[in-house]
């Protein structure tokens, strides 16, 4: 019988030559950036230096922006607008994401908003806002709860539709007082979901809240790389758009990444599953 | 979703009384208050509690709308922006497939793009939208590359997934059987990536749109963004809720309407339907 | 011990555009320390009757209690799937369901899960279990709530074969230890013959249909031949009474 072969491209590339160790998918993680580093530097002589800098110019710029502070001062302000934001975001849309998820009726009210909300371009929000609250107000703030809100509700509606009923009855037929269904059911129940609304309502509500930055803030992370690149200063506009990514990085790793498996520890996993003392089969009681 | 343990749905017996249950909500009305309260909120604030310049009722908005239809260059903009779009788009998506069969195939190819696609899927649009601004000028690249730089990854994460679920018992059963290569592509390998190369033209298509305008209004001679540009510099705050009403309601067009329908009819057999 | 009174019970759900007949005025009565069979095959109301008796549905007409001398009694429910709280500790799924916090509450739980076996995993979560010790924990969660009667509704038919054959055994010692009236919904003919003392006929469309006394002394073995025997009447009687579904 034969079986079909899907994978395994890479071993007829030319690469198969310099090494086995660069073929791993590891070495691919760092070989990328390399990669690009090279073609950048490659590349940037033959462009003139205020369309493409050269990588130099821009770790130079971004060194910069380090030691004076620019680099931390804008994102500290643009994180706290976030997070005010956000807090925000999480209690309104909890309440309006539970309540559409108990009631079809308050569904129905809210849906079409929630809808509109996620299609909604952050452009004009931050046009808006800016209009409204001018520079010096909470527009930014006012856009990561308008950004955020709709995946907070989508979220938490969606959680409580996926409480276990079989749970729900077992919990009904032991008649278990309400404060402790709530308590080890109902919340233990929502958390995966409470997590899918940090997560997306953090990462659009910073997208919005960086673009919001530009036309009705004078701080912050999306007005300091706004004005760099109104000011032609090319090679710190792609510095700080790579303190973006590195800030980009930090979060997914650090903190989703190890908050989600603490939570999540009672979920099986072989590795966890071996942690538990090695019970005897069954069969072996019986006679 | 809650389902009841009921037993296997049978024809009733002759002569049953219909037992009372509470009656259905009518839940068209609710939605309707919805949309009432909002267009009435928006009406008293506009009226009573800001100037015209910050808010502008609705019927101002409407003028401004039939204003801008009036006059010459609407087509002229709002072609150029698709024009935009669906090059960039075209571009994101054959790129960002290639890339997604890649990574879904090899493992080496994941941990290649595995970083970057991570990042373009966190980092603002604002960030590519200055970028190719800054590179490409005024010129129609700025928007196209912005687009594909910010687009491809979405059509990518679509695409593995959609490579990682191909059913590889069936296509062990199809080599069992003889099948040769060809045959297996069109019948197992293709619908069952179908679903998702489709999904990924949604999650594409919600992105590029916007950084369409987006990278317009910072750096554009024609489209949508820079007339949006233009009006809002003018405070003519009307003129931006009149855009921006030409904008969404397009896009809604093509994402709820035209796209979900498609997906709809040509998926039927999928038994859960993806976000 | 409890009395369990059920009185014309009907039962219809309302579906978007018909209706089902779940029950249609079943009655009987059980009491004391007895072993009660709701055997018959799929469709015919059986879970629901046990969902009525234990408080997660309504009746649509008719009644159906369980009663400790006036008041309602204490009912401990095992369900097919063992429907433990998967974020919470075997320990922590026991204390879940009881009415008291205390020391003496804790001891007994303690006490029942030995009584199964799994007394060293009470720390376990769930998914670190096999789907037989779930179950034993859902079997010893409703003995650990020391309930007037307990409502089982085919909590072994998820099991393999041997799983199943052990805890049967189990079940019937801590039946006969407790003195309890329980309530067993089953399909299985063979385990309603080896396990009760009386069984309850349900046909398709929530009958009544018959109530069948199973005199045979305990403790019964599965292989034995009155066993079979009692089995094949059985059997015999659905076919009889039109019960073997087309």
């Amino acid at each position: 019988m034969t079986t079909v072969e899907l994978t395994r491209p890479a071993e007829r590339s030319r690469f198969a030559r310099i090494g086995r160790v660069l073929l791993t998918p590891r070495a691919a993680r760092i070989t990328a950036p390399l990669l690009f580093l090279l073609v950048w530097q490659l590349v940037a002589p033959l462009i003139p230096s205020r369309i493409l800098p050269m990588p130099s110019e821009v770790a130079e710029a971004m060194w910069e922006q380090l030691r004076d502070g620019t680099m931390v001062d804008a994102f500290s302000i643009s994180i706290l607008r976030l997070a005010a934001g956000f807090a925000i975001a999480l209690v309104v849309g909890s309440v309006i994401g539970l309540a559409m998820g108990l009631s079809s009726r308050v569904e129905a009210f809210f849906h079409d908003f929630v809808i509109v909300g996620l299609t909604f371009p952050y452009l004009i929000w931050g046009l808006l806002v800016a209009m409204w609250f001018g520079f010096e107000g909470n527009g930014p703030l006012i856009v990561v709860v308008i950004a955020g809100l709709p995946y907070v509700i989508l979220n938490m509606s969606e959680g409580v539709r996926d409480v276990s009923k079989d749970l729900r009855d077992m919990a009904t037929s032991y008649e278990v007082p309400n404060g402790r269904v709530l308590q080890h059911l109902i919340l233990p129940s929502l958390s995966p979901f409470f997590f899918a609304s940090l997560r997306y309502g953090l990462a659009n509500g910073w997208k919005g809240l960086v673009l919001a930055e530009v036309f009705a803030a004078t701080s912050g992370a999306g007005y300091v790389i706004n004005e760099m690149q109104e000011y032609g200063f090319f090679a710190g506009v792609i510095g700080f758009a790579l303190w973006f990514a590195l800030f980009s990085i930090l979060v997914e790793r650090l903190i989703f990444g190890r908050l989600s498996r603490r939570v999540f520890r009672w979920r099986s996993t072989t590795a966890s599953a071996e942690k538990v003392r090695r019970v005897e089969p069954f069969e072996a009681m019986v006679d | 979703m809650a389902t009841r343990t009921v037993p296997p749905q049978e024809a009733p017996a002759p002569g049953i009384e219909t037992p009372t249950e509470r009656p259905k909500p009518r839940l068209w009305a609710w939605r309707l208050a919805g949309y009432v309260l909002f267009i009435g909120a928006w009406v008293l604030l506009a009226t009573y509690a800001f100037e015209v310049y910050i808010l502008p009722s609705p019927t101002r908005v409407l003028a401004e709308m039939r204003e801008i239809l009036g006059k010459g260059d609407f087509w002229e903009n709002f072609l150029a922006t698709l024009q935009h779009l669906f090059i960039g788009f075209t571009i994101a998506y054959v790129v960002g497939t290639a890339i997604g069969i890649a990574m879904g195939r090899s493992s080496y190819w994941d941990g290649f793009f595995h970083d970057y696609v991570m990042l373009a899927l966190t980092t603002p649009g604002l960030v590519f939208a200055l970028i190719c601004v800054m590179i490409f000028g005024l010129s129609t690249w700025a928007p196209i590359v912005a687009i594909v730089l910010t687009t491809f990854p979405h059509v990518t994460v679509n695409v593995v997934e959609g490579v990682r679920s191909i059913p590889r018992d069936l296509l062990d059963m199809a080599s069992a059987y003889g099948v040769d290569r060809r045959t297996q592509l069109r019948h197992v390998i293709l619908p069952a990536i179908a679903p998702f190369l489709f999904t990924a033209v949604r999650y594409g298509f919600a992105i590029a749109w916007k950084i369409t305008a987006l990278t317009e209004l910072f750096g554009g001679s024609e489209g949508v963004g820079i007339q949006i540009r233009v009006k809002f510099e003018l405070f003519n705050m009307a003129g931006v809720l009149a855009w921006a009403f030409f904008l969404v309601a397009f896009a809604l067009i093509m994402e709820r309407v035209v796209l979900q329908r498609l997906e709809r009819r040509f998926f039927r057999w999928r038994p859960k339907a993806f976000a | 011990m409890a009395t369990v009174e059920v009185r014309n019970l009907r039962k219809v759900f309302q579906g978007e555009d018909r209706q089902v007949v779940a029950l249609d005025g079943v009655s009987f009565s059980a009491s004391g320390h007895t072993f009660v069979s709701i055997v018959g095959p799929s469709g015919c109301g059986k879970s629901t009757l046990l969902n009525v008796l234990a408080g997660v549905e309504h009746p649509t007409s008719g009644r159906a209690d369980i009663l400790q001398g006036d008041r309602r009694a204490q009912v401990g429910y095992v369900f097919q799937a063992p429907r433990l709280l998967p974020w919470r500790t075997v320990m922590q799924n026991m204390l879940f369901v009881q009415k008291e916090r205390t020391q003496q509450v804790r001891e007994r739980a303690a006490r029942y899960l030995k009584m199964v076996g799994l007394a060293e995993d009470h720390a376990a979560f769930p998914a670190q279990l096999s789907g037989g010790m779930q179950q034993r924990v859902g079997i010893a969660r409703a003995f650990s709530i020391e309930p007037d009667a307990l409502l089982m509704d085919e909590p072994f038919s998820h099991l393999d074969a041997i799983t199943a054959r052990g805890l049967r055994r189990e079940l019937y010692e801590m039946w006969f230890d407790t003195k309890k009236t329980v309530l067993f919904v089953t399909h299985d003919v063979g385990e309603a013959v080896e396990l009760s003392d009386r069984m309850v006929i349900l046909a398709k469309g929530g009958k009544l249909r018959d109530d069948i006394k199973v005199d045979l002394p305990y403790p019964r073995d599965p292989a034995d031949d009155k066993v079979a025997l009692m089995k094949a009447d059985v059997l015999r009687t659905f076919e009889e009474l039109d019960l073997v579904a087309t």
